[in-house]
């Protein structure tokens, strides 16, 4: 009975016998299997009520309705919604990933931060919203009591006319300063555009929808232009789902993007020569008598050769452009040939509703007047102004205005010195706001004329085109305040942070998408409670009003935000408006005088209420009512010749010479031309032999590139040809990597004379020779592990020039060369 | 020396002995000792008594035509057709709703008052039949379509006063009902046992083999 070797076997062999015929081993494999299911690391989803909260999404100015998916308290899904005017069902990729940016912990901040590492590290301290707004108060206040109160500027990113910009600017205003800059969008053009041309200062509307001839200079149509979830709308309704073709779309733009690669017809003409190619066009239209002369004859101003009352004879744009933009000449500019431009515009003149529309890429940043006019022309010469299909022409938004400012003596002070970007000003006369010039200023100036900057929805030292000089300037300036949500790049230049809500978390609203065709306000509520200590903006502009002193508070009369949005609303109330919105009967076919005009509240708390349920009001498209007084220019015309150009030229030109003015203006031509829409090509003083190459940055639909970062589950979409591993890719045509002596695959220094940087080479058929083309989105400095340090931002090698006229960057234009390393 | 032949039959006679006494002991570890190992035992965080909150007389409203109907009283559908489950501290505040007053006398009343209708908080309930997240169930297509019982699953729970204690698998943290009390997996009702071949039996027997289909449950 000793426990022998052999004893021991049988042992174990009976101990397996009896394992075996008990449920252990069965019930071990299938609990083991189970196990593996429910490791850590693998995702637990929420358990709960399943619910669906409509909004409207806010990360750009597009307004596409969502409808959010919450399981209990946790916001899972965000889906385009159906019943929504905008973008019926519609979605994009960064709407759609949004969730990343709300729960995304290690890009938000969680509460209010005070700087304790060195600007641009990123390293803060935690500490009370009291703390923190009395600190911002009391430099406020020191400022307006030592009679500097000027020296407070804000940057704003919020969309032109919400109510979030409206607060941004009454707190500089109340404060007494006139610096009040906004970033970069191409609504600014649109405005100036429409102010000189047609004296109307509602936003630039394109029926698209209705259009049967879409011709797009430079407009990334499917990368995100204007409202994106309305514009891919529309480009299905283009080519219907029998693969009929309702809409011809042509593309002009240098590159084969998406929107050139399927366009019907791609017009790679060089960058920069829209507005000789728009010229050209209208050439081959009048000499072939193909204009609309009912519109012309009667609505418009300038057409033909004209002598003012001093009796001066002046040359019409008819003669201009016959004179000057013949095929041959615009092709020699363009690198187009003849034959395709008198195509061209006979296709385009010989639509039932031709449509011409202006941008660029994605509209992030501003374009160009000139060439937005000379665009917006073609449209003029067919007579499709407010026709279905066409330009409508429409008041802005009815909002109330707020009431009145109080003004104290510091206040009068304060805002009659002149604005340090000099927008408005003799020399930039049609600009509200040049935030490169106000840069400059402050890199120049020995001591920054900013002492404090306050700085909303924007992330300027990423997304300004300015090869690194916003960030150069917030070195400079003595105190940085950042409302940004996230860890951006220029949150870590703060002193102090004072962060907002993610967009849904907050109630702010959401006014006319870019380029939408009817009046529309849509209100962008909370879908989640605040994860956070974080504050909307807005409250804290009238908590911070309250701490500053009494004539600033005065200004803030409400009790929260909300009040304030409100307030604005009423106007909304009395123009009436639907509130309400079905999606068998679309909104671009719905018409003021038809069947749309009644609405369903009565009094403004019902409207109110309706709106923070659904979060829309709009009114039907416009009832096409002709062109009688449509226009406010001086002559109550559509002006092909500017009369506020002239006087504004002339007006410069009385303070100094006509020639100096010109110049300051960036304007190369004279004489009438100056006045009317012309080709102006981009100057430049850099030493070509050392830069013989041009970078144009372009964007992505799979990629935010404006304020607000990508979340990760888009670097998931992104092209081996855009960014492998770190590294950016630049796509180059094979012949100009050829002349190089490059391949594809190579690594290179883009070399501008603002900086460089390290890419890959992606050779390709659909780059313009001579063009080094950039993705981006990429090359964050800040944010987390899955942001930062991923392919290269070309923003900061850009070496922006100005544009004629409006002084905006041309960012589109920097002049590079490329070294193999 | 020993001849080997002796020597083998000497241990031999022993040696069964120490077979059976290995085969009887991996019995008793797999039938009785496993199991006590493999689960733990949790209580719940307060008891609640189904069949006092299934009297007509007690709770207005709870009568209906069948035993389902007095289920959803309180286990109710969503108005997109989800499941309840277990309902909030929502639900039993539409009678319980003032933490002052108390409308019996059981301590467990005042206990729930005091420490979850007063801070507004819910009770940590542990669930004897979720299920993996693997698996896709919709109550409402059983309950409503099927017009299944909710005994067929979950057995006569509405007829105790005391809730049981909920024994967790400490291997994968599921309740001790989805594989089923008895650890050889035997099972004498429909509700013993909550496991995939469960599922596929009743689909079976009812005459619903296409739902037996892998992508039915395994979205």
């Amino acid at each position: 009975m000793e426990l022998s070797r052999r004893n021991f076997i049988k042992f174990v062999a009976g101990g397996a016998a009896g394992t075996a015929l008990s449920p252990l081993p069965w019930k071990l494999t299938d609990d083991i299997a189970i196990w593996t299911q429910n490791w850590p690391w693998v995702p637990d989803p929420s358990t709960g009520e399943f619910t669906n909260v409509n909004s409207v999404c806010n990360l750009c100015p597009g307004g596409c309705g969502i409808s959010v998916r919450k399981v209990d308290t946790r916001a899972v899904k965000i889906d385009g919604r159906t019943d929504y005017p905008v973008n019926p069902g519609g979605i994009c990729p960064l709407g759609m990933g949004g969730l990343q940016l709300l729960y995304n912990k290690t890009i938000r901040y969680p509460g209010p931060m005070r700087r304790i590492g060195p600007k641009g590290k990123g390293e803060f301290v935690m500490i009370t919203w009291d703390e923190a707004l009395d600190i911002l108060a009391k430099r406020i206040s020191n400022l307006r009591k030592k009679g500097m109160p000027e020296a407070v500027a804000a940057v704003d990113g919020n969309q032109r006319m919400s109510t979030m910009s409206v607060m941004v600017e009454r707190l500089l205003t109340s404060v007494g300063s006139p610096n009040y800059v906004t970033t970069p969008s191409i609504d600014d053009t649109y405005l100036i555009s429409n102010l000189l041309l047609q004296g109307t200062d509602g936003p630039m509307s394109y029926d698209l929808e209705n259009a049967d001839y879409v011709l797009s200079f430079g407009c990334g149509l499917l990368e995100g232009w204007g409202a994106p979830g309305r514009v891919m709308n529309a480009w299905g309704l283009w080519h219907d789902s029998a693969g009929k073709t309702r809409a011809k779309i042509v593309q002009v733009e240098s590159r084969a993007s998406n929107t050139a690669s399927k366009a019907d017809r791609w017009v790679a003409s060089r960058p920069g020569t829209d507005a000789a190619l728009a010229l050209g066009l209208a050439h081959v239209i009048i000499k072939n008598g193909l204009y609309n002369s009912r519109f012309i004859n009667n609505f418009s101003f300038g057409f033909e050769n004209w002598t003012s009352a001093d009796g001066k004879d002046h040359v019409g744009f008819k003669s201009m452009v016959l004179d000057k933009y013949s095929p041959d000449q615009v092709a020699k500019i363009t690198g187009l040939n003849p034959e395709d431009i008198v195509s061209l515009a006979k296709d385009f003149a010989r639509a039932k509703a031709p449509i011409a529309i202006y941008g660029k890429g994605k509209d992030d940043l501003d374009g160009g007047v000139y060439e937005c006019m000379a665009v917006h022309i073609l449209n003029a010469l067919v007579g499709n102004i407010n026709k279905p299909g066409g330009v409508l022409i429409n008041d802005p938004l009815p909002l109330s205005r707020l009431p009145e400012i109080k003004q104290d003596a510091i206040f009068k002070q304060g805002l009659g010195k002149p604005r340090i970007d000099q927008a408005g000003s003799l020399q930039y006369p049609f600009a509200g706001s040049l935030i490169n010039n106000l840069t400059n200023k402050i890199i120049k100036s020995p001591k920054s004329p900013v002492d404090t900057i306050l700085i909303f929805s924007a992330n300027p030292v990423y997304t300004l085109p300015d090869g690194g000089a916003f960030k150069e300037a917030l070195e400079k300036i003595p105190f940085v305040i950042s409302f940004s949500p996230f860890r951006d790049e220029t949150s870590y230049m703060a002193d102090l942070v004072l962060p907002d809500h993610t967009y849904l978390e907050k109630m702010v609203d959401v006014v006319w998408p870019t380029g939408l065709q009817y009046p529309f306000y849509g209100l962008s509520k909370p879908v989640v409670e605040p994860l956070y200590n974080t504050r909307n903006s807005g409250d804290v502009i009238i908590e911070l009003s309250k701490r500053i002193d009494s004539t600033v508070q005065s200004a803030f009369p409400w009790e929260n935000f909300e009040g304030v949005l409100k307030a604005r609303a009423k106007g909304l109330f009395k123009a009436g408006g639907l509130v309400t919105y079905d999606n068998m009967n679309p909104a671009w076919e719905r018409k003021k005088y038809g069947n749309g005009s009644k609405h369903n509240y009565t009094s403004f708390e019902e409207m109110w209420t309706k709106i923070k349920a659904g979060g829309l009001w709009y009114q039907p498209v416009h009832g096409f009512d002709g062109w009688e007084g449509l226009f406010k220019t001086p002559d109550r015309k559509f002006e092909f010749f500017s009369k506020r150009v002239q006087l504004a030229v002339d007006e410069y030109a009385g303070k100094t010479t006509y020639k100096t003015a010109l110049k300051n203006m960036g304007i190369t031509v004279t004489g009438d031309q100056v006045c009317m829409p012309h080709y102006e090509a981009v100057s430049s003083d850099v030493n070509m032999s050392a830069y013989p190459l041009r970078m144009m940055p372009y964007e992505m639909i799979n990629l935010a590139s404006g304020w607000i970062p990508s979340p990760p589950f888009l670097y998931k979409t992104i092209f081996d040809n855009q960014l492998k591993g770190d590294l950016s890719f630049a796509a180059v045509n094979p012949k100009t990597a050829t002349e190089y002596g490059l391949k594809q695959g190579d690594r290179v220094i883009i070399k501008s004379p603002a900086g460089e940087v390290e890419a890959g080479l992606s050779l390709s058929d659909g780059a313009m020779p001579g063009i080094v083309y950039l993705p981006l989105g990429f090359g964050h400095t800040a944010y987390d592990e899955f942001l930062r340090g991923k392919g290269v931002n070309p923003n900061e090698i850009i070496d922006a020039e100005k544009d004629p006229l409006s002084g905006h960057s041309v960012w589109w234009n920097t002049h590079v060369n490329l070294v193999r390393i | 020396m020993t001849h080997p032949a002796n020597s083998s039959k000497k241990t031999s006679k022993g040696g069964w002995i120490f077979l059976l006494s290995g085969f009887v002991l991996a019995l008793i570890v797999g039938w009785v000792i496993f199991p006590m190992v493999l689960y733990s035992k949790q209580s719940q965080p307060m008891n609640f008594n189904h069949l006092l909150h299934l009297d007509p007389e007690k709770v207005y409203g709870i009568e209906g035509d069948t035993r389902a109907e007095q289920c959803l009283y309180c286990h109710a559908f969503y108005e997109d057709g989800t499941f309840a489950g277990i309902p909030k501290v929502e639900k039993c505040i539409e009678c319980h709703d003032d933490p002052e007053n108390p409308l019996g006398e059981l301590p467990e009343e005042m206990e729930f008052l005091v420490k979850y209708v007063a801070e507004e908080k819910e009770i940590p309930w542990l669930v004897y039949s979720e299920q993996p997240d693997c698996v896709y169930f919709s109550h409402i297509a059983h309950v409503k379509m099927g017009k299944l019982d909710c005994q067929t699953c979950h057995g006569d729970h509405d007829k105790t006063e005391k809730l049981p204690v909920y024994q967790e698998n400490r291997l994968t943290g599921y309740s001790i009902l989805i594989w089923g009390k008895n650890i050889a997996g035997y099972k004498k009702n429909t509700w013993d046992r909550m496991k995939m071949d469960d599922c596929a039996e009743c689909h079976t027997k009812k005459g619903h083999e296409e739902n037996n289909a892998c992508f039915v449950c395994h979205k």
